[in-house]
């Protein structure tokens, strides 16, 4: 132990508070040190999806030759599917850090500074997109050397990129929200099995016009069909406008929606 | 600043509802003076870090209010956490930050001048004595090296009210004291500081105060002095043969008032003082009960939580040893507790 | 616990005793399924959910060059569904196994005289009628769903008993895993490797219609074979080449992993 310091503490009647960008800034950059820290939580989150966009695209090979589907490589078909997917989870990642926050009690320490409660949903977030772009990078890369092709030319990284942190901020909003909720690991269940589930119940593997029965009906209907068909455009042939309104419409009001949820959670934290 | 930093008045916190109703903090009434330190004294599970878990805006009160650094904790929650430093029972620091970086994330919570975030920094490494350790990892720390950092991060914005819960809890005598000067010398340079602690022992080195704490409610307050001077009579403990047992309480009890004590000890508060001693050891041969022990102690804070709550203060005597569970919001030390305790799973080091 | 009962056994027992106590813990390895029916739940509910995906997107699959001839894509989906059900299942069931060894109770049972054998053929029977359960539960469940089965009530009976060599086989994977390394979370970590190699195969699509690599890597992916057998019971008929591929194939794998399960208990014991 060495000799305690002699600096003598002088009183500042108050604190002046973080701003929202700077606290958020902070609380983004410790999350995004425990990539390098804790490889072992980061990297599963960054194969999975190189593992799902080759995975599908070899066993599903042939199904580019049914009739009517909008590519002939299936690599273009589940590439995108697997980025998107894949940012999307490091969203829900975000969510089991903060769990852990929540359960060593590290979360009380941002909870009593006096930086505004949104900067405790806007640092997590800043660094879910980042790893969202690093797991959306990491599978184009893979993806291209598998024989990936932007047939609708760059305009098409930056639909897929869109459509990528959109659901990877729908699911932060989520995957904050449930912790807030829960508290404990059964929220990180919840999360990852609803935004499976979303992500799933969607034109994710075929596309609605070749697709049949209940999944149609429900495809038809869920947002997510929108938002994968905005991330995916690009690599089936040209953007469009018509391509991408519903997804950009449907990334708005989810995003707002859950990042209330994930607002109104933090504001219960102190009732219970 | 405000000469009653802070104050509750009627506080209150249930956790669940119906059968599960958890009166955690049942009513409870503080006021702590500028420059004072003040502890909150209490077994676990009796409410005392419920109580600071509302003083620091982490929780919100089920009624009455309280008012830290002159602000609303329900209503100002943003002033008050401007105004104070916290150190919380876990210690909770993210294991795989070093210190340093610690410290820049709490200078960037609460708005330190980024010019300033270095020199601070490193003023308060040096006052905890973790220079050498500041890029280090913390989860290389040991429990008295966490506690400083701890300390170090409350002290960011130089607040000038500290809530320091179960500071020691867990920790080896030596980083004890350490610890215990370090509050001493914050408190020389003006800081108030609340500080629970389940040791008798810390209470009584540092506070100028006391509160005790038990089942929600305040059951006595005052200075050291004046608690133990309430309690009178300085307590006589014997041991004798046990058959005699039940004889030899009989004859304690024409000296004064029974005490509670430990398993096989008999223990009474000598109303006629230290000079009724030879009289206890005379009567006690009378009956032909052969004295193992005789201790005689003069009021103590024990005595004073013994008097005031029926009990005695668990851990008063095992005080580095391991204690069972949170307490946040446990009603009593026997209730699971589910509703409060939940989510924050706790590992003492 | 029978432990109790076998304690007043002499140490070198006898064949019934042998027999009773392998039943023992039979008993106990299956109550501890029963048990907990949130731990096994995924492995039932998973399965059927790709089934019913797979079904819609992919119906018009069927006709693709390549394909077998199926009533539906649903058909042919049983026999993958209740592999990849299996496989959920040993995991789980070797995770068990796992945190018997790491609390101890599994030392407990070899301070007992209990055939150390019978310790571990006792989890696998128990994961032998979990599969066989599995078998039956999607068969059945599917059934009202359209699913038919060509080899008829004889087939679904050997479809069943394939589920059970399944179980023990796969089991028996996991049962080496758990007992070499002792750690539950060695074991769960096996799971997306057990879910890699279910990729590579026949199990989602007939390898006849995919190309290149990783065509090559479905031929020669035991897996497929694992699931060829039973769908050739569901989709072409009860012949004798589809009843030896549905009992021979996991019987072949069984003969190996416990093999291997054998020889990590002894190494083990020697340990010990």
């Amino acid at each position: 132990m060495s000799t305690p310091g002699t600096h003598v503490l002088a009183h500042a009647e108050q604190a002046p508070g973080g701003t929202v960008v700077r606290s958020a800034r902070g609380i983004a950059r410790r999350s995004l040190r425990s990539i390098v820290r804790l490889p072992s939580a980061f990297f599963p989150a960054l194969l999975m999806p190189i593992f799902q966009a080759i995975a599908f695209s070899g066993t599903f090979f042939a199904i580019t030759k049914i009739p009517g589907f909008p590519t002939d490589r299936s690599i273009n078909w589940f590439l995108p599917l697997a980025a998107s997917m894949g940012a999307g989870f490091s969203g829900i990642g975000i969510g089991f850090a903060t769990i852990r926050d929540l359960e060593s009690g590290f979360f009380d320490r941002l909870r009593m500074a006096p930086a505004p409660r949104t900067s405790l949903l806007l640092g997590p977030l800043f660094a879910a997109w980042i790893r969202g772009l690093l797991v959306l990078a990491s599978v184009l890369i893979v993806g291209f050397a598998f024989g990936a092709r932007l047939e609708g030319g760059p305009m098409g990284l930056v639909t897929l990129t869109a459509g990528g942190l959109g659901i990877a901020t729908m699911g932060t909003g989520w995957g904050l929200g449930l912790a807030y909720r829960f508290r404990d690991m059964r929220a990180a269940a919840l999360m990852q099995l609803t935004l499976f589930n979303a992500l799933f119940l969607t034109n994710a593997q075929a596309p609605l016009s070749v697709m049949s029965g209940w999944l149609h009906a429900v495809a038809r209907v869920n947002p997510f069909t929108n938002v994968l068909r905005l991330a995916r455009q690009g690599f089936l042939g040209d953007v469009t406008w018509q391509d991408s309104w519903g997804g950009l419409l449907a990334i708005v009001v989810l995003s707002v929606l859950a990042l209330l949820f994930a607002l109104s959670g933090l504001r219960r934290l102190a009732d219970d | 600043m405000t000469s009653t930093p802070i104050i509750s008045e009627g506080l209150v916190r249930h956790f669940g509802s119906g059968d599960k109703l958890v009166k955690a903090v049942d009513g409870v009434d503080l006021a702590v003076a500028e420059g004072e330190i003040f502890g909150f004294l209490g077994p676990n599970g009796a409410g005392k870090s419920t109580t600071v878990r509302m003083l620091t805006t982490l929780l919100r009160p089920t009624a009455g209010r309280a008012t830290v650094a002159g602000f609303d904790v329900a209503t100002q929650a943003n002033d008050v956490r401007r105004s104070i430093g916290v150190a919380l029972q876990d210690a909770a620091i993210d294991p795989l930050m070093t210190g340093r970086e610690l410290l820049d994330l709490q200078a960037v919570l609460y708005g330190i001048a980024p010019s300033a975030v270095k020199a601070r920094g490193d003023e308060l490494l040096e006052r905890v004595g973790l220079t050498g350790a500041a890029d280090r990892r913390v989860g290389t720390y040991s429990g008295g090296m966490r506690r400083r950092l701890d300390l170090a991060l409350s002290l960011i914005h130089q607040p000038t009210v500290l809530f320091l819960d179960e500071p020691t809890t867990g920790l080896d005598p030596m980083s004890r004291i350490t610890l215990w000067e370090e509050v001493r010398r914050l408190n020389r340079e003006g800081t108030t500081v609340l500080l629970t602690t389940q040791y008798l022992e810390e209470a009584d080195q540092l506070a100028d105060r006391v509160a005790i704490i038990d089942h929600g409610h305040i059951v006595s307050q005052g200075t050291p002095a004046e608690l133990k001077a309430g309690v009178g009579a300085p307590t006589l403990l014997v041991r004798v043969d046990v058959e005699r047992n039940d004889a030899a309480r009989d004859v304690l009890a024409r000296f004064g008032e029974l005490r509670p004590t430990a398993e096989g000890t008999l223990g009474v508060g000598l109303e006629g003082g230290p000079s009724q001693v030879t009289a206890v050891v005379r009567a006690l041969d009378e009956i032909g009960a052969h004295v193992h022990h005789l201790e005689l102690n003069e009021p103590s804070l024990d005595d004073v939580f013994a008097e005031a709550t029926g009990h005695r203060l668990e851990g008063a005597e095992s005080a580095a040893s391991g204690e069972a569970g949170g307490e946040a919001g446990r009603g009593d030390g026997s209730a699971p507790a589910a509703p409060a305790g939940r989510g924050r799973r706790r590992s003492r080091r | 616990m029978s432990a109790a009962t076998v304690t007043l056994v002499p140490s070198a027992p006898g064949r019934g005793v042998w027999w009773a106590q392998t039943w023992a813990m039979s008993k106990r390895s299956i109550l501890a399924i029963a048990r907990q029916p949130a731990l096994v739940m995924p492995s039932l509910i998973f399965p059927l959910f790709f089934a019913a995906l797979g079904t819609s997107s992919f119906g018009k699959a069927t006709v693709l060059p390549g394909f077998p001839r199926v009533n539906s894509f649903l058909d042919f989906s049983l026999a993958g569904s209740v592999v990849q059900g299996v496989l959920f299942g040993s995991v789980t069931g070797g995770t068990a196994l796992a945190t018997d060894i790491e609390l101890g109770f599994f030392d407990r049972l070899l301070a007992t005289p209990t055939s150390r054998v019978s310790i571990l053929l006792g989890r696998l029977a128990g994961a032998a009628a979990f599969g066989a359960f599995q078998a039956l539960f999607f068969t059945l469940v599917l059934i009202p769903f359209g699913v038919t089965i060509e080899a008829g009530l004889v087939g679904v009976l050997v479809i069943t008993l394939s589920g059970a060599l399944t179980g023990m086989g796969i089991g028996g994977f996991t049962a080496a895993m758990a007992l070499k390394t002792g750690s539950s979370e060695a074991v769960q970590g096996s799971f997306p490797l057990l879910f890699i190699a279910l990729f590579f195969s026949s199990a989602f699509f007939p390898r006849q219609t995919m190309q290149g690599v990783y065509r090559h890597v479905a031929n020669v992916n035991p897996m497929s074979y694992l699931v060829e057998g039973v769908r050739g019971l569901t989709i072409d008929g009860l012949t004798l080449g589809h009843v030896a591929g549905a009992l021979l194939v996991p019987a072949a794998i069984g003969v190996v992993s416990i093999g291997l399960s054998l020889r990590a208990l002894s190494g083990r014991l020697a340990a010990r």
